[in-house]
Order: structure tokens, then sequence, then C-alpha cells
């Protein structure tokens, strides 16, 4: 890890001021949104419906063709 | 007190700063919110197809847009291009420099790119009448650790020069450069909406970029070793993260802060590589020691294990359809489970 010299550290200070200033919001909002996003798309998910994975295309289909 | 003494000063007021706001915000735990949900079920996947064909260490693969194809990057020199559904193999792309350490395929299809301790990345059009060089991007300072396409005329790279880089295709020319990463950057991975990206480096840091003006967005900190593997949340709200220091994090990019961890006392292997199921329920995640752990994202407990391969999982890759995952290892084989 280097250390940084001066103008380096100017931009980082500059990258930080900036950092801080972005608008937070409230992890009660943002985790509780996230959960049910995520919930709501579970029954798209072929590893969480069943259903979906019989379409699986890595598993053979009918039985051997002799060639 | 000179300048750089009161800059640092100024940097380190700033970053606690920071800290307080995050902690302003932080009103609950995911284990909160997540109590009422019901636990996901253990997931035993089977190994549905082994892809042979790599005679040494895979380091990466990518899966094409269309959900069949494949591109994976090995240190036999070779790129191979998979038809996974029948196992055979569409191409193999010669590598000037055998030290590859990442590939990716355009979302088109037509296009795939490859580096590693050559510095470089090379583009290769795979749809031309035989496999040809479109680009060599020769400007990174260190290893080329990651690479992804936005289409087939942009491309973002991260480098062990600590930076991240989008290129032109067309011009060769790097177009917008993101410094900030004080360690090596080692992985990225593209927001769903395209105007963001997230790397993370040997610095124990991930970094939200605007892709377009090239500015850190937000730091998010807490891993205390590299970060090797990243993953954007399909909401585009929230990321995950793999280590070195052996552990997982989600990071919550609204309330910018980590608001999940998935460790295991038992588990002292780094994480290697990390991909999301279609829902972003389960975190699939590959280790140092072989395995790879499924994890309940919301429950952040164990939910199943894939094993099988004879050393570290290197990579790990979910289609966009999510009805499967891919496993490569530096044991030289594929291997697709659902």
């Amino acid at each position: 890890m280097e250390d940084l010299d001066l103008p380096q550290m100017k931009r980082e200070v500059e990258s930080l001021q900036y950092q801080l200033a972005i608008s937070r919001e409230k992890s009660s909002i943002t985790v509780t949104e996230l959960v049910k996003w995520i919930e709501g798309c579970v029954c798209d998910d072929p590893f969480l419906n069943p259903e979906l994975m019989r379409a699986n295309p890595w598993v053979e289909k009918g039985k051997c063709v002799i060639l | 007190m000179g300048e750089m003494d009161t800059l640092k000063k100024e940097a380190d007021g700033l970053k606690a700063q920071i800290e307080a706001a995050r902690k302003a915000v932080n009103d609950t735990t995911m284990a909160a919110v997540a109590s009422g949900v019901a636990a996901a079920p253990r997931v035993q996947l089977k190994n549905r197809k082994t892809l042979k064909g790599h005679l040494a260490k895979i380091y990466g693969l990518h899966w094409s847009a269309d959900n069949r194809h494949m591109v994976s990057a090995s240190q036999d020199g070779k790129l191979l291009i998979w038809d996974t559904y029948t196992g055979n193999k569409v191409y193999a792309i010669p590598l000037k420099s055998s030290w590859v350490m990442s590939c990716s395929m355009a979302p088109s299809g037509n296009l795939v790119a490859s580096g590693g301790l050559d510095n470089m990345c090379t583009v290769v059009n795979i749809k031309a009448a035989s496999p040809k060089t479109l680009r060599e991007l020769d400007a990174h300072e260190g290893y080329l650790s990651h690479s992804r396409f936005l289409s087939d005329t942009e491309l973002l790279t991260a480098s062990g020069d600590t930076t991240c880089c989008l290129w032109d295709l067309e011009t060769g020319k790097q177009k917008v450069i993101y410094k900030s990463h004080v360690g090596d950057c080692m992985c990225l991975a593209v927001s769903p909406d395209q105007n963001t990206f997230i790397s993370g480096a040997c610095d124990s840091t991930a970094k939200l970029w605007d892709i377009r003006d090239g500015g850190c967005k937000q730091t998010f900190i807490g891993h205390t070793s590299d970060i090797n593997a990243i993953a954007f949340y399909p909401s585009g709200t929230a990321v995950i993260t793999g280590s070195d220091d052996c552990t997982l994090k989600m990071y919550d990019l609204r309330a910018d802060q980590e608001v999940n961890g998935y460790q295991d006392a038992a588990l002292n292997a780094g994480v290697t590589s990390v991909s999301l199921s279609s829902s972003g329920r389960l975190i699939f995640a590959g280790y140092d020691n072989f395995n790879c752990n499924i994890w309940d994202s919301l429950k952040a407990e164990k939910v199943g294990v894939l094993s099988g391969h004879d050393n570290r999982v290197s990579c790990i890759g979910v289609p966009d359809d999510g009805l499967g995952v891919c496993t490569g290892s530096w044991d030289s084989f594929l291997k697709i489970w659902n």
C-alpha cells in the first residue's frame, strides 16, 4: 500500500467531502425494501421454485440414441 | 504542521463524519427485518455437467447472455468458448500470454476479453470468420484482474495498478480512469442500470463509481483483507463482497453501509468468487478450501455446499436465466450444478 503524495492526498480529501455529502436513507426503509424485493423475486428464481427447474437444459431429456 | 499533515487530519475527520452519518441512519438490522421471512430450504444441487478441456488452473469464467455459451480462461494459455448444453468447445483462442487472470464476454456474444500479468486486456472478435484480435488495450501499469463489457464499444477493467478504467473499443483508448483505491483492484461489477459500477481491492474497501464522470460516490469498509469478488444485487441497491478475510458482506447502497455478514467460525478459507441466484436470495461463494458454500442472503445461514473440485474454486457464475451455477477451479474443470 503506497503512501499518497500531495496531489493524491488533496484529491482524496475532495473525494471524501463528496462522499460525505451523499444522502443516506434510513436502513429501516432500505433494508425492508430490499427484503421485500428479494422475496418478490423468489418465485421466479429456479433455485427456489422447483417448477421452474423442470426446464433443466443440462439434464438428459429422452433416452440415449444409438448413432 | 506541514500541508500533508493538515490534509491527513482533514481526511481522518471526514472519514469519522461519514461513519457518524452512517450510524445516524442505522436504525435496524437485517436480522430484525428478515425475522419474519421463512428460512430458505436446504439447497442440494447435483453436478449436471463437467466441462473438460483445460490443461491447467482455470482463473475465470463468464456466461454469455444467451444462457448457453460460456467463456473460460486458463493458465494453459487458452480461452475456451463452450456450448454448455452439449459440453462441446466452440472456439479455442490461444493467448499471447498464458498468465491470464480473467475473461469476459460482451452481452452481444460477439467479443471476449482477457488479460492478466501481461498488464493488457486483449479483445477478440469471436464471430469473425476465424477469431481475430480486435484490440490490445495497453495502458495499465499493473496486472489485469477483471473486465466487463458494457457493450461492443465499451469495456471496464480493474487492475493491480490500483485503478479501474473505461475503454473505448473503437479507438482502443482510455475514456475514464477511476482513481482512489490504495491497493490492487481485484474485481468489479456493473450496476443493472449501467450508470455505476463497484470495485473491490486489496485495500479492503469496495468503491462505487459513477461510470461517466469517474467520481467515487461511496466507499464501503469493514473487510480486513483483500476483496477478491463482488456482485451487484439485481435490484441495483445492494452489493455482496467476498474477501481473503474468509467472510462475505452485504452493503446497502442507499443506507451507505454494511447490513449483513456471512461467516462461520469453522471456515478459515478465503473467498475467491461470488455469484447470486436470480432473486438474490442465494449467494454462491467459492473458497480456497476447494468448496463452494451456498448462503441464504437474508438469514446469513449456510444452506448448501457444492463439493467436487480437487482444488481451489477460483470463479463462479450464474447465467441470466438463473437456471444453474457454474464453478471453475484450479483443478482445470468447470462444473455446472442445479
